[in-house]
């Protein structure tokens, strides 16, 4: 096939796999704040004296964390609206299933970000007559913030390249749109090759981007050493 | 000990009281019966080896360490920290009051334990405007002033991993004394510093942080201690051992375990 042929065949397509590539993008994106809500939650339920919060929250995290995000995708799918009488479309069913999986692993990173704050800094704040709320909310929670940034946004570009399985539930993304062109045209090769690339384009331009902003991680001082011993 | 327990008429401070404290860190008894009195505005000093547990007398004060037996009351108005946790007329206070309890009485640090993400005045502003509601601007100024006091005004804007332990320490009193607090606590406020640091913590402590306190003061310091106490207590496995004027605990101390102690730290 020849370059040219190629060419115009993905101009003939384009609008198709535009809005699968948006459909991705949106998935991404949705599923992601969606879990980063659903994961605090999760997170301060993992870490709350209360058994009754606690069980739920470490049951639920494990549970999004140790099972395939395909099953969790067809379970949502073909299970939840029979378990809870009603219906909704393979879209929301896709979103829900990968904020699912998101929300285990940022559960877990929240988690870790609030324990790697020092003690000192929760027995400074009660000293000073903060409250438990008050002191994770302006103490613990911004600091523990910064340091989950680059977990954060790794776990984005996970949920970027897991939204290509929601095409098994005919949700319209990219790999969908993929394979009804290749269904059309018959020439599976260079489509695939071009949708590998296009994912990669994307995935990698994220993962670019994630790095960047990592280095641009807010600068109050607190990841810089002191350069010069300042005068005492 | 008993030290200024009926105090001066005009007096500062609340008074301290603490009998029979017990406290275990599971089956370890870490204070085995403490019995202390501080009356209003005086000084007392903690001395004692490593593990007598003067850290953890000082956190069950604010009951950062809650006990398990004996009784420590602070102020006039029967506030008291008993096993079943902070009470006041037979009523165990809620989280939320225990939090008022803990933000009349200062403490410091001997790790600093300043906020990394808030600038100097942020640290010292957040806690007397998000938790006792003061007016932001009286509060601005009021810290500034402090400030000035510390040596440290041209630092307002910094962030604490711009400044050097000494100035690190002088923030975290000042953002103690932003709480006009009627007690303060201090444990091992410069056994983190370089030596040539000490000197002015212990100057911003002697001259600024004690006026007007009850102060419950841990220290190996002990020059500094018998010059700014009313009282040293000398404190071995949980138990005080000796405690009297500065002069007699520091200068004539009667007991053997004291006296290898001073022994050592001269
Ligand atoms: N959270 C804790 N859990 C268990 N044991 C503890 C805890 N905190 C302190 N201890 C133990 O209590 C004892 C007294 O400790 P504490 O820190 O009060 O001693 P200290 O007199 O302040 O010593 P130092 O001079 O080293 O600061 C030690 O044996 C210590 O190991
Ligand atoms: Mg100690």
């Amino acid at each position: 096939m020849s370059l040219e042929r190629l060419g115009r065949m993905l101009w003939e397509y384009r609008e198709v796999l535009l809005s699968g590539i948006w459909v991705t993008i949106e998935l991404a994106f949705i599923s992601m704040l969606i879990a980063m809500v659903v994961g605090l939650l999760a997170c301060f339920g993992s870490l709350s004296r209360s058994r009754i919060l606690r069980a739920p929250a470490i049951l639920f995290v494990e549970f999004c964390r140790n099972t395939p995000i395909l099953v969790q995708l067809v379970w949502v799918h073909f299970a939840w609206p029979e378990l809870l009488g009603f219906k909704f479309t393979a879209w929301t069913s896709a979103m829900i299933a990968l904020a699912l999986q998101s929300s285990g692993y940022l559960a877990e990173e929240f988690r870790a970000g609030i324990e790697s704050i020092d003690k000192g800094q929760i027995e400074a704040s009660q000293s000073l007559g903060m409250t438990y709320v008050r002191l994770m909310a302006f103490i613990v929670v911004p600091q523990a913030f910064i340091r989950m940034i680059p977990g954060i946004l790794n776990q984005f570009v996970t949920c970027f390249k897991s939204t290509s399985i929601v095409s098994v539930i005919a949700v319209p993304d990219l790999m969908y749109q993929a394979q009804l062109i290749v269904t059309a045209t018959f020439l599976p090769m260079p489509v695939y090759t071009v949708v590998a690339l296009m994912y990669f384009l994307m995935v990698f331009g994220v993962s670019v981007g994630v790095r960047r902003l990592t280095l641009l991680l807010p600068n109050f001082g607190y990841f810089q050493t002191r350069k010069e011993a300042p005068a005492a | 000990m008993s030290f200024g327990a009926q105090a001066h008429a005009q007096a500062s401070g609340d008074p301290v009281t603490i009998s029979a404290l017990h406290k275990r860190f599971g089956a370890l008894e870490v204070l085995k019966g403490i019995d202390m009195a501080i009356g209003a505005g005086k000084t007392v000093g903690v001395i004692g080896p490593s593990g007598s547990g003067k850290s953890t007398l000082v956190r069950c004060i604010n009951h950062l360490e809650p006990i398990q037996q004996g009784r420590i009351s602070v102020g006039v108005n029967g506030t008291t920290v008993t096993a079943r946790g902070v009470e006041n007329a037979g009523r165990v206070l809620s989280q939320g009051e225990v939090a008022r309890y803990r933000a009349q009485i200062g403490m410091v640090f001997q790790s600093f334990n300043l906020f990394p993400h808030l600038t100097v005045l942020g640290n010292i502003l957040t806690a007397p405007v998000g938790v006792l509601k003061r007016d932001k601007k009286a509060m601005i100024e009021k810290g500034m002033e402090l400030l000035g006091k510390v040596n440290l005004q041209d630092k307002a804007k910094t962030y604490p991993a711009h400044l050097s332990g000494g100035q690190q320490q002088r923030v975290a009193i000042v953002r103690a004394l932003m709480m006009d607090p009627k007690v303060m606590l201090f444990d091992e406020p410069t056994s983190a510093l370089d030596p040539e640091l000490t000197g002015e913590v212990l100057k911003v402590i002697a001259e600024l942080a004690i006026r007007g306190r009850t102060t419950i003061i841990v220290t190996h310091e002990l020059a500094f201690a018998r010059d700014i106490a009313d009282a040293i207590v000398f404190m071995d496995n949980g138990k005080i051992v000796e405690e009297g004027t500065p002069d007699e605990v520091l200068g004539n101390p009667k007991m053997e375990r004291t006296r290898a102690f001073i022994g050592k730290m001269a």
